[in-house]
């Protein structure tokens, strides 16, 4: 084989695989912009042009559902109403408006945890049939394994679809890891070591080795006890479904979030999301373990002041050689309300939104906060040339992930969590006692 | 003249003819129909409801009797009793005398004395949630002006939490809260100011007193029952105290700033259990009668006292 044959084989094959890419790349586009192959041909053809739906998002997926709603609008004429509200208030806002009677929302954003409650007070309907009917449409099968029935099931039936898979990842200046010379940490004991470095070095100039989310609410402080949790190969459950919060690894987790604490930006029992990200931004962080859109914050001119002086990683374990083991933090699912007197209009919407091509539009929308759910949505080239580093952690961290309860009382077991967690860094108290009320008071709850 | 003016309203009543009487009763129907769906019915659907197991969506699924009470006593609602007793004797305590001082100084001749008077006004009329936010701004560690000024002057080494830490959170809820009501009690210390006649003040000063002794032997004794009326009002109205907890802390660290209004709202609308809110309400009503029973007691002996 001469130069010049090597030369004109490398050629067409690069000339193959960019046409490929190409094609791909405008087909998949194409299908992206108009999600077309979602929707039932009646939608399609303008059965529900003039009828109106209500949805209820949270605040973080706001960007979104303007992109919803813009969507719907344009392919079936429907006129789409997005409702906003705290992340922390969904569960409370979709169950007040079954019980209350006010019966506003058709279709609502369900935090995966409380499905169980979700179900138990009459606010989701059973979406099993639907989902079995329209298979060849939704592709289940295209769901991560590790999100797909934590989302969905409940008592054996399904009550919705997933819509945003969220998992922390670790972020990290490299500006400030290259100054102090530390190394991405692996395990949680060189994460210590890294934040506490970083923080007696910077502290005067108001910089710190970590930014730990530790306000009292459950997706928040729960968010950062389940990543060492899950880093420690701990449970919240044993199998038979009674607490397994009394072992070694979830002591170790609170030890692990007790002891970084002093590192911290002041102070981990205020900061929740809205303060965490905007530090990292502004490189007042080193570490932050945080959900993987916020890669594609970073990277925005209009927020981020670290714009290619970050990296990602997957969260640290307990010792090196340990797989490491994702917990899956907050993560939406869309469901019908059972207020909905638009039932079918809501199903064609939930299907919509949740699809492929919807989905991938989503993941590629800058500050939409979605994050993938689907396997061809976290392999689509389109999502790795937009947000690679991301891409990267978020494909290794979600298999095998920490699913959090999803029975009915798991809303309440996690605000006991979130409270007496928070109420350890406040303080100073020992992770020994915290993790024993946290286990009594769940012990209580799930004794009824 | 008792016996006729009896007669007389007898007789008056007697010759009321029965079609008045029914256009009577019918005018008063509005008003009692007002009582019965804004007073009878809210009271008695609480207390049925706190002996009942209740949610929003399914009220009276059954009857519980008292377990919503004994379940009630012995969990952190409590602790948020004896907590919310601590928060409010005080804080109200520390307004009044606050209001006290500040409506005496507007009382006085001084400059700008409408100008003050309107500027003392504005916390007032903000809006809670927005007091809330302002506070919240200030008392932030990072950033917030009461740590960077503590920083500045070297009081503070690093940034810290006051509505993260006890008992800074909870005096800095006391602290907004008094930033927020003390212009309510300085208005109405003020109005009862004016009612102080002032031949009473110029008679104790031809007696020599001056401007200190005037007002603790004229105009105090002088307002006692209104100042108590005042201390009682305020001190309901911080036994009811619940945008500054769900705005500056949650009820954190932990659950140490949940005062009762707060816990309440928490079992409502984030465990839906309306039986169980239905109870805290109740014993919560409780507590405030038992701690202003008191202090009315007080308020009508004054009174009395003053009348003689």
């Amino acid at each position: 084989m001469n130069s010049e044959s090597v030369d004109k084989e490398s050629l067409e094959n690069v000339f193959t695989r960019r046409v490929f890419l190409a094609n791909t790349t405008k087909s998949a586009l194409l299908l992206t912009l108009t999600g077309q192959l979602l929707l039932s041909k009646k939608a399609l053809a303008g059965a529900y042009a003039g009828q109106s739906l209500n949805l209820v998002l949270i605040q973080p997926h706001k960007i979104s559902g303007e992109v919803l709603r813009k969507n719907f609008a344009e392919l079936t004429g429907a006129k789409l109403n997005v409702t906003i509200v705290p992340y922390d208030a969904i569960e409370a806002q979709a169950t007040l408006d079954v019980q209350s009677g006010a019966n506003q929302f058709d279709v609502v954003e369900y935090w995966y945890a409380s499905i169980g409650s979700l179900v138990e007070n009459n606010v989701l309907q059973d979406v099993t049939d639907l989902i079995i009917k329209d298979e060849a449409t939704i592709k289940t099968s295209d769901y991560i394994r590790s999100i797909y029935d934590p989302y969905t099931l409940y008592r054996g039936k399904r009550w919705g679809l997933p819509y945003d898979g969220d998992t922390h990842v670790l972020f990290y200046n490299t500006t400030l890891l290259d100054k102090h010379g530390v190394k991405a940490p692996t395990t949680w004991d060189e994460y210590l070591i890294a934040a506490k470095k970083i923080t007696e070095a910077e502290k005067q100039n108001g910089v710190y080795g970590a930014i730990i989310m530790g306000a009292a609410i459950p997706v928040i402080i729960g968010s950062t006890f389940a990543n060492r949790l899950a880093g420690f190969g701990g449970e919240f459950l044993k199998p038979d479904g009674t607490p397994n919060l009394e072992s070694d690894a979830a002591f170790k987790a609170a030890k692990a979030l007790l002891d970084v604490a002093p590192y911290a930006l002041p102070t981990p029992v205020e900061t929740a999301f809205e303060q965490a990200v905007p530090s990292f931004l502004n490189g007042k962080g080193a570490f932050i373990e945080c959900w993987t859109d916020l890669g594609v914050y970073a990277q925005d001119a209009q927020k981020s002041k670290v714009i290619g002086q970050w990296d990602v990683v997957q969260l640290p374990v307990e010792k090196k050689g340990d797989q490491p083991r994702a917990s899956l933090n907050a993560g939406f699912g869309l469901g019908l309300s059972t207020a909905t007197k638009n039932k079918e209009l809501a199903w064609e919407f939930v299907k919509w939104a949740t699809g492929y091509q919807t989905a991938l539009e989503l993941l590629t929308t800058s500050n939409s906060g979605i994050d993938p759910t689907r396997l061809t949505t976290l392999n689509a080239e389109e999502y790795k040339r937009f947000a690679p580093k991301v891409q990267k952690a978020a494909n290794a961290a979600l298999s095998g992930a920490l699913a959090w309860p999803t029975i009915p009382e798991s809303p309440k077991m996690m605000r006991s969590l979130s409270e007496k967690l928070n109420r350890m860094l406040a303080d100073r108290q020992s992770p020994e006692l915290a993790i024993r009320q946290i286990n009594s008071d769940w012990v209580q709850i799930l004794q009824g | 003249m008792k016996s006729f003016a009896k007669t007389s309203f007898k007789s008056a009543a007697h010759c009321v003819s029965p079609n008045r009487r029914r256009v009577g009763a019918l005018l008063l129907l509005p008003l009692i129909f007002a009582v019965l769906f804004f007073a009878v019915y809210p009271a008695a659907y609480l207390v049925l409801t706190s002996i009942s197991k209740s949610t929003m969506g399914k009220p009276f699924i059954s009857w519980v009797g008292l377990n919503n009470f004994v379940s009630a006593l012995q969990s952190d609602f409590a602790w948020s009793l004896m907590r919310t007793a601590l928060f409010a004797i005080p804080t109200s305590l520390v307004q009044l005398t606050v209001g006290i001082a500040i409506a005496v100084l507007l009382n006085a001749k001084m400059r700008f004395r409408t100008l003050w008077r309107t500027l003392l006004l504005l916390p007032l009329m903000s809006p809670p949630v927005m007091v809330g936010v302002a506070w919240k701004v200030m008392l932030h560690p990072t950033g917030g002006f009461v740590s960077r000024t503590l920083c500045q002057f070297a009081w503070l080494h690093t940034p810290s939490s006051f509505l993260g830490e006890m008992p800074w959170a909870i005096l800095s809820i006391a602290a907004a809260d008094t930033w927020q009501w003390t212009p309510f009690i300085v208005i109405l210390v003020y109005a009862a100011l004016q009612t102080v006649p002032a031949e009473l003040e110029e008679a104790a000063r031809i007696d020599g007193a001056g401007y200190l002794k005037i007002l603790f032997a004229v105009q105090l004794p002088w307002l006692a029952p209104a100042l108590i009326a005042i201390y009682l009002l305020k001190l309901i109205l911080s036994f009811k105290t619940f945008d500054l907890v769900y705005v500056l802390t949650s009820g954190g660290p932990g659950v140490e700033t949940s005062l009762s209004s707060y816990k309440i709202w928490k079992t409502l609308f984030q465990d839906f259990n309306l039986g169980m809110a239905s109870a805290q309400t109740l014993l919560l009503c409780l507590i405030v009668t038992l701690i202003t029973l008191p202090v009315t007691w007080w308020h009508r002996r004054i009174q009395r006292t003053a009348s003689l």
